[in-house]
């Protein structure tokens, strides 16, 4: 018979309240687990999206983030052109996003426009047919929702109208184009109707003629880890311009989200809290059921030391139960919870909230072991000094 | 010649309750000599049980001595007499306490496993000491499946397990039936027979006539030792 085995039999004594307690220490720690899951799943979601395509940089109009306003930077394709011929970089970008139409089978549709460069794209995976050539200006790209919308499958035409004149309710430019793809957009939404087309087309459906505009342009470096002095150096090149790393960004992120985080702190304190006193009251009322037993033994010579090792171990055996039952319970409530979050509007569906590294989750497995041993210390102390003689004539009486 | 194992001298023990001292023990003085079986029989509340504690180490004296095997149990540290009541001492209780989580082998392996000794000795031993007391058919039951008599014995198998050159019983047959405190009583006769040496703190009178020696006690003095 070995100490752990000693143990469980004696959690096994009641059944129904040891059950309770993992119960309780599960829902306790599947609380904790969705915290750390929370705190830092936003930022390696958000990083992990930014770097999907393998763009590590972006650069946009001064004082905007990218995609963050309507504004727009000018000469995309001078910029673009001077890219592209820097040596460190592997590829480069401009993107447009607009506001366009799409006529349905029975009204217009409101769309979401990326005009694209399709040699240097990072905003999209191919589902079905076929890429935009570089100079294809008679295709489109198509969200399932837009194809949807549309009514339009690979190799149908569809008819797109910007610069919609609200009174009217007709476009000053319409355009028929061939769907040549459908497509999933990185950074779209759930449901999101969105299009692309080469760059010259979307900025004549945006603008009306061929204005040289962009809202964002993205920057593949060669090697990942040369990224930040890349960026560092566009940034002197480009006084004009945001250049961001994908590390400003999440860095830029992380302070917007710095509630999400606090939130996740204080409510995965609370959770280990709750863990500790469920794990000790327990303990503590088992010990003192058992204390004729304890104090027998101690009668009998078994040391302090062996008392305190079989609570703490009774203590790490259901902290580890009720810990393996909480991760199972907390990854389902985060997917759970996930998907309930990200389908609030204006969020990317690929985006997630609840992430779970295997770093932060060993972290506060550790934190939660540690906590749990720790809850079993009072009773341990309890157990190991109760008082031998005066326990046992109680005991007797 | 015989050899004293165990010297008691002038053993009291005060108590304090509701502000004032319970005088427990009020001089209390015993040799045992190897071998003996010695009874300390007396009313309830007499101290009889209070002077099996301190001379088994589980409480010290208010003031007095006790020596076991020529070493001062004051002069111990907590540990050391710990481990002196684990190697040197066996204890039978009345409410035989037994851990009703795990087997009548088990219960009697775990002093020994306390001690140190390795698996295949300790389960060896255990079986050996359940057969001396007639058990051996029960080694594989939880304590909670044995009746009261059976529970005692497996205490005593449990008290016998590191070979102590001292038994100490309180109330050995306090729960047990007439017939079963009877199949206790012969078996601690058989046990001072093969040679261990008891203490044993009892009111029952016929378990005390068993003994080779019966010290009487009285308001925490012994009134009377009479062979």
């Amino acid at each position: 018979m070995n100490d752990w085995i000693w143990s469980i039999k004696s959690l096994a004594r009641r059944r129904l309240r040891t059950l309770l307690a993992v119960l309780g220490i599960a829902i306790s720690a599947a609380l904790l687990f969705d915290m750390v899951m929370l705190s830092g799943g936003i930022e390696k979601s958000f990083a992990d999206l930014l770097t999907a395509k393998g763009y590590q940089i972006r650069l946009s109009p001064k004082g905007t983030l990218p995609f963050d306003t309507e504004a727009t930077l000018p000469a995309a394709n001078s910029i673009i052109r001077q890219l592209r011929q820097d040596p460190a970089i592997a590829a480069a970008g401009a993107v447009l996003g607009t506001s366009l139409y799409g006529r349905g089978p029975d009204s217009l549709v409101t769309l979401f426009g990326y005009g694209i460069q399709p040699e240097g794209q990072g905003l999209y995976w191919l589902q079905a047919g076929s890429d935009l050539a570089p100079s294809d200006t008679n295709g489109v790209l198509l969200s399932s929702a837009a194809a949807g919308l549309l009514g339009a499958e690979v190799g149908d035409t569809v008819r797109m109208v910007g610069r919609l004149d609200p009174q009217v309710i007709t476009g000053s430019v319409d355009r028929k184009l061939a769907v040549r793809g459908l497509v999933r957009w990185a950074y779209d939404y759930r449901g999101q109707p969105s299009v692309g087309t080469v760059l010259p087309v979307m900025q004549a459906l945006a603008y009306g003629n061929r204005e040289d505009r962009a809202s964002l342009i993205l920057v593949k470096a060669k090697e990942d880890r040369h990224a930040p002095a890349l960026a560092a150096a566009l940034r002197t090149r480009f006084p004009d311009l945001e250049v961001y790393s994908v590390a400003d960004l999440v860095a830029v992120f992380k302070q917007r989200l710095v509630y999400f985080r606090q939130l996740s702190y204080v409510l995965g304190t609370m959770s280990l809290i709750v863990s500790v006193l469920l794990i000790s009251t327990l303990l503590t009322i088992t010990v003192n059921e058992r204390l004729g037993e304890i104090v027998t033994l101690r009668a009998i010579g078994v040391a302090r030391s062996t008392i305190v090792r079989q609570v703490l171990i009774e203590s790490a055996v259901l902290t580890v139960v009720g810990g393996v039952a909480g991760l199972i319970l907390g990854l389902g409530t985060a997917r759970y919870l996930d998907s309930i979050l990200t389908s609030f509007p204006g969020l990317p569906a690929a985006f997630s909230f609840f992430v779970p590294r295997r770093e932060s989750v060993s972290t506060a497995a550790v934190v939660l072991l540690s906590a749990g041993c720790l809850a079993g210390l009072y009773p341990a102390w309890v157990a190991a000094r109760a008082p031998i003689a005066a326990t046992l004539r109680s005991e007797a009486t | 010649m015989t050899s004293s194992i165990l010297i008691a001298r002038d053993l009291h023990k005060d108590y304090p309750m509701n502000g004032a001292a319970v005088h427990a023990l009020r001089g209390a003085s015993l040799d045992v000599q190897a071998g003996e079986y010695v009874a300390i029989a007396g009313p309830s509340g007499s101290g009889k049980s209070t002077l099996l504690q301190l001379i088994g180490g589980i409480d010290t004296p208010s003031s007095g001595s006790v020596e076991l095997l020529g070493t001062r149990l004051d002069a111990l540290s907590d540990r050391e007499l710990t481990r002196l009541r684990l190697t040197r001492m066996g204890f039978v209780f009345q409410r035989f306490h037994l851990l009703p989580v795990l087997t009548a082998r088990e219960n009697v392996e775990l002093p020994m496993a306390e001690a140190g000794i390795g698996r295949r000795e300790r389960r060896d031993r255990a079986l050996e000491l359940l057969a001396y007391v007639s058990l051996e058919h029960r080694a594989g039951h939880r304590a909670t499946q044995l009746s009261g008599g059976e529970m005692q014995r497996v205490a005593i198998a449990r008290a016998l397990a590191n070979q102590p050159a001292l038994l100490l019983a309180d109330e050995p047959t306090g729960e047990l039936d007439a017939a079963t405190g009877t199949e206790i009583l012969s078996l601690f006769r058989r046990l001072n027979q093969d040679g261990t040496t008891l203490v044993v703190v009892t009111h029952d009178e016929q378990l005390a006539a068993e003994a080779g020696r019966v010290i009487h006690m009285l308001d925490g003095r012994i009134r009377e030792a009479r062979p």
